[in-house]
């Protein structure tokens, strides 16, 4: 079956947005598995192939705000538990401008946070987003512009701003 | 205004950095950049944080896939679980709610069929419906006359639930519910210091199909089950008992006489 190929192709990427998000291995494993069990439930209903992917991440999005937003999500990249697999730790080989830049992350709130992984690592278009989220497209914009410059400061090095700037 | 002459806004910038602009928006783009430093400045920074997720987070989609993630795993392991009584009786509440008869999923390889079928679905309605806490339907005319007709049909004649009123028991409750191997009713009766059973009844998958009375025990449930002429039958409660296989005789006996 060519969906269950396509599936599996993706696993991946889910692990990494997954990871993103809770920084945590083991739940974010959990919440790739939750994901992959529900998908394969339903993956008759799918389509085309090409709308298997944002499927995927909605679902694990709604897995995600159901059970998993309590998750304390940890600041420290270097607080990566120790079952974290076989591959090198991020702290490690992770440059300072890597590192400010998981610490911004950790800092922004879930829905920012989602928005900037989805279209700058998993390179989703806005709108694929929007429906994945179950948002309008301009608050998908919003999210993105205030996490993208709320990140440039911690990269930067400016400190956080209280309030934002109306435009 | 065209295109050109449009002020260039967040999404423009945002489009630009994610390579989505459309190409006659970029010009337009471009000369903004050049001529606001503090514009440019801000995408440049917003180019370099998504290089740094990037970059950041690439070392975990490159991680082999663990075991438990395995597809070929999962499949498995989804065919195993599905037949779980949890499972049957989730599958049952969602036919409740849907309504009898309507479409069902189809069954696959690893799903009991035959009496061992008829014992899972009876131990899941007695958990569903005989507990304690009151959440039988009424036993009302209406209830009655329903059941009374869904058996008669079944039966191809009148026929009435069995009497257990010799043994103590009296019918407190019925209900039709669906299974996925078609529709089913279950009678609620209770006896002497408010012990409850259930008398679960679905059509076989094949007609004339006989299974002599064995007994059954789930997890939560004991009981008999067996089949006459096509007519599965489970007599379930929560408690070991010793009158129960007495009552499961008498039942077999009053049906049998009207099958």
């Amino acid at each position: 079956m060519p969906a269950l190929a396509t599936l599996e192709e993706n696993i991946p990427s889910l692990r990494r947005y997954a990871w993103s998000l809770l920084r945590n291995a083991s739940d974010a494993d959990d919440l790739v598995q939750d994901c992959l069990v529900r998908a394969l439930d339903k993956i008759g209903t799918v389509r085309s192939e090409g709308q298997l992917r944002p499927w995927l991440f909605a679902i694990m999005h709604n897995l995600y705000i159901n059970r998993w937003r309590r998750t304390k999500v940890r600041a420290e990249v270097s607080a990566e538990d120790a079952d974290a697999e076989v591959s090198v730790p991020p702290a490690q080989q992770a440059g300072t401008e890597m590192r400010d830049v998981m610490r911004g992350l950790a800092e922004l709130p879930p829905d920012q946070r989602q928005v900037i992984l989805l279209v700058a690592v998993e390179g989703f278009e806005y709108a694929e987003v929007a429906g994945m989220l179950g948002i309008p497209i301009g608050t998908v914009m919003s999210r993105l512009s205030r996490a993208r410059d709320r990140l440039r400061d911690f990269v930067e090095g400016r400190p956080q701003p209280v309030l934002r700037r109306v435009k | 205004m065209t295109d050109q002459e449009r002020p260039v806004t967040d999404d423009d910038l945002h489009a630009y950095v994610d390579g989505v602009l459309d190409a006659g928006r970029r010009p337009a783009v471009e000369r903004h950049l050049a001529q606001h430093p503090e514009a440019a400045a801000r995408v440049a920074g917003w180019q370099a944080v998504g290089a740094s997720l990037r970059e950041a987070t690439a070392w975990k989609a490159r991680e082999p896939v663990p075991a438990r993630l395995d597809i070929a795993r999962l499949l498995e392991a989804r065919r195993a679980r599905r037949w779980q009584p949890a499972r049957v009786a989730a599958s049952i509440l969602i036919a409740l709610a849907v309504g009898a008869g309507s479409g069902w999923v189809a069954r696959g390889p690893h799903m009991p069929t035959g009496v061992a079928a008829v014992a899972m679905e009876a131990a899941s309605v007695h958990r569903m419906f005989a507990s304690a806490d009151g959440s039988a339907a009424p036993y009302d005319a209406g209830a009655k006359a329903e059941l009374a007709s869904w058996l008669s049909r079944e039966l191809g004649h009148p026929a009435t639930p069995p009497d257990l009123s010799r043994a103590g028991y009296r019918l407190v409750s019925g209900r039709l519910v669906a299974t996925d191997l078609g529709p089913a009713c279950m009678y609620l009766y209770e006896g002497p210091h408010g012990l409850r059973i259930t008398l679960f009844m679905r059509p076989m998958e094949k007609r004339n199909m006989n299974a002599p009375m064995r007994p059954m025990h789930g997890a939560e449930t004991v009981g008999y089950v067996w089949a006459r002429n096509g007519l599965g039958f489970g007599l379930v409660t929560s408690e070991p008992m010793e009158t129960l296989r007495g009552l499961a005789n008498e039942i077999r006996d009053q049906m049998s006489a009207q099958i």
